[in-house]
């Protein structure tokens, strides 16, 4: 108990710091009249106001355009493509959507897919990197070598496709769309340097105390591990839930299709209306492009409603390497 | 191969991967396990192993095909070999330059664009004042590196096609002005430009984020005396912080060149699909490979185009590691 409290409050002042390095340059305020470099309206600082802004814009416009489509009265989209007041107002193609089986079974697949994925890319890459970050004889040297070779030369598409088709027979399944990324060498090597930075001390009188490598590895490393592994696991599922082309290669059966291929489906059949997700009652009237964005809307929906919770760790993820310089 | 953006994912891995780790604890980690702890380790990276070897040295194996007349019956292993056919069959066919011409330029491109992209977007993120909005800021920029590459293409749909070629985004804002109307989708000159606003866009947040994080590491005496020197902010920037921040562009854009033969796959095939009209400029290795194997069914080519690409992919890898060491070394200012 006390190793983790212990762990927690090296967090707790890694954040004050942070926070007291940030706000550092208010409390410079005052000087700001003799120092020149502290003006606030200096030239080149309006112009980034200006020219950040107009790149976030430009970052959200494709998003609203979306999101404005979808509520859409199909009469405009089919005129324009797009829109970007929902104007006139129509819910026929979330009606659509949700009559229809087409967008469950996109849930489904899509969610199986990214939780048992996420699950099993997150144990197999923690365990594999406290061996490698273990520096055991003869034993954890190899293995970085073993799983950087891939890194740097891969076997390509073809024999991929055979093995996933010819020799496990995973076709339509679900799992051949984990299994081909389930690890990516790269996080294994951001895990191994997050668990080389324990705190030694703290792992060895849990040895001391007679737990052994298995109990240490379960019982500290994974509980000390919780902002890495919230990482990982964060990359890990959008990667899961954005894969598309493992899915184009293995699935056929329409049944099966996550959330991204239907959308891929709904791009190439955009004349065939018999194809689209609940159509069936009225092909005739369906509104296509409505129905594409209403559905592009339904797959990020969930990566925009965790994104604002979720950023702070992706930005930490990355900045992980760049700062401990 | 499917990741798209792979490139800039290598990018701090490799960056902190070159940093001396602290070396604090470097020295007290050797404590020895007992044979059954070892045993308990072993099991521990068993799952992991048996990935990599089905996975990822499997396809490696199976590499051989490219040398062999492949039929599904015979198996892998069985088929007849037919010696350098498939890679005779490939360079003659006259596909062979383009994809790779295609393939070398456009990762340039994308390369060049993100990166300067994100250089940029980090040193005005850097003006801005206030954690929050600043943080705010990166958020919103950083977002579309989240967004799939089949979004990007019903988005792009969208603002260049709209309905049946007629419409779009653009187009409108064309009429508006009295330009003429572009078919989009079947001006090939066009889609290295456009592919390339998608990339900044897609990843120029993200880079930026790279960028700024090592800008947060560069000491504040810096700027100080920068200030006492009379410095404008502008002057900062350009001599103080892009300087600075030099090593980590180097180090991302060895990572880059070193991925430069390895084309982005989702996001190409994703937006250019089938559309033929636009293979002369935007066919790389990875949807060339890809179509033949699903159009022509032909594996024994089509792994020896694979094979081609993980070679030459091998070499450039290679020399970009072994100059990231180099440059490393020398830039440990940082």
């Amino acid at each position: 108990m006390s190793l983790i409290a212990s762990g927690r409050t090296q967090t707790i002042t890694d954040i004050e710091a942070e926070t007291v390095l940030n706000d550092a340059p208010p409390k410079k305020t005052p000087s700001k009249t003799r120092v020149p470099g502290r003006t606030r309206f200096e030239p080149f600082t309006v112009v980034s106001y200006v020219c950040v802004s107009v790149f976030g814009l430009f970052c959200l416009i494709p998003l609203w355009m979306i999101l404005a489509g979808s509520f859409t009265d199909e009469s405009v989209l089919a005129a324009n493509g797009y829109s970007f007041w929902p104007a006139p107002f129509s819910l026929a193609a979330y009606q659509l959507l949700f009559t229809g089986q087409s967008l469950i079974n996109g849930y489904i697949a899509s969610l199986f897919i990214t939780v048992v994925g996420t699950a099993l890319s997150l144990s197999c890459t923690a365990s594999l990197a406290w061996v490698i970050a273990r520096r055991l004889p003869r034993i954890s040297r190899p293995l970085t070598i073993f799983a950087y070779i891939p890194m740097l030369f891969t076997g390509g598409l073809v024999p991929l496709y055979l093995l996933v088709t010819q020799v496990l027979n995973l076709s339509n399944s679900w799992f051949s769309v984990i299994l081909p990324v389930m690890l990516a060498p790269f996080l294994i090597f951001v895990a191994v340097s997050f668990f080389r930075q324990l705190p030694e001390e703290i792992l060895d009188s849990a040895r001391i105390d007679g737990a052994g490598e298995l109990r240490v590895f379960f019982q500290i490393v994974i509980p000390l591990s919780k902002p890495i592994l919230a990482v990982l696991g964060l990359f890990y599922a959008v990667t899961y839930w954005n894969e598309w082309f493992m899915a184009l290669l293995f699935i056929s059966d329409p049944d099966k299709f996550p959330l991204q291929l239907i959308l891929q489906n709904l791009i190439s059949n955009v004349t065939n209306a018999a194809t689209l997700p609940g159509a069936s009652a009225s092909q005739a009237a369906a509104p296509v492009y409505q129905l594409r964005f209403a559905m592009t809307v339904m797959t990020i929906a969930p990566i925009l409603f965790a994104y604002p919770f979720a950023q702070r760790f992706f930005v930490k993820g990355l900045t992980l390497g760049a700062t401990k310089g | 191969m499917q990741r798209g953006t792979a490139v800039a994912d290598a990018g701090p891995a490799d960056v902190m991967a070159s940093r001396p780790a602290p070396h604090a604890t470097r020295t007290a980690r050797r404590r020895k396990p007992t044979s059954r702890g070892t045993l308990g380790l072993l099991l521990l990276a068993l799952p992991g192993v048996i990935w990599f070897l089905v996975f990822a040295y499997g396809p490696m194996a199976g590499l051989v095909v490219a040398f062999k007349d492949f039929n599904v019956s015979d198996g892998i292993f069985g088929s007849p070999w037919n010696g350098l056919q498939n890679f005779a069959y490939f360079f003659s066919s006259g596909d062979a330059p383009r994809i790779v011409i295609n393939t070398i330029f456009l990762n340039a491109l994308f390369l060049a664009a993100s990166l300067g992209a994100g250089l940029l977007l980090a040193l005005m993120l850097n003006e801005i004042k206030g954690h929050f909005t600043r943080r705010f800021g990166q958020s919103i920029i950083f977002f579309p590196y989240f967004v799939s590459p089949i979004v990007i293409s019903i988005i792009l749909q969208a603002v260049l096609a709209g309905v049946g070629g007629r419409g779009g985004m653009v187009n409108n804002v064309l009429n508006v002005f009295d330009l003429p109307q572009v078919n989009w989708y079947t001006e090939p000159g066009a889609w290295p430009w456009i592919l390339t606003i998608v990339k900044v866009w897609q990843l120029g947040g993200y880079t930026s984020v790279i960028f700024l994080a090592a800008i947060t590491s560069i000491p504040e005496e810096v700027y100080e005396a920068a200030a006492i020197d009379g410095a404008s902010r502008a002057r900062m920037a350009r001599s103080v912080t892009t300087p600075l921040l030099l090593p980590t562009l180097g180090i991302l854009i060895v990572l880059g060149v070193g991925r430069i033969f390895f084309g982005d796959f989702a996001t190409i095939y994703a937006i250019v699909g089938d559309n033929g009209t636009l293979f002369p400029t935007t066919d790389v290795i990875d949807t060339y490979v890809f179509r033949s194997l699903r159009t022509v069914g032909d594996f024994g080519t089509t792994a020896a185009i694979g094979l081609f690409q993980s070679v030459v992919g091998f070499v450039f890898v290679s020399v970009a590691v072994l100059v990231q060491r180099r440059v490393d070394k020398e830039s440990s200012i940082l």
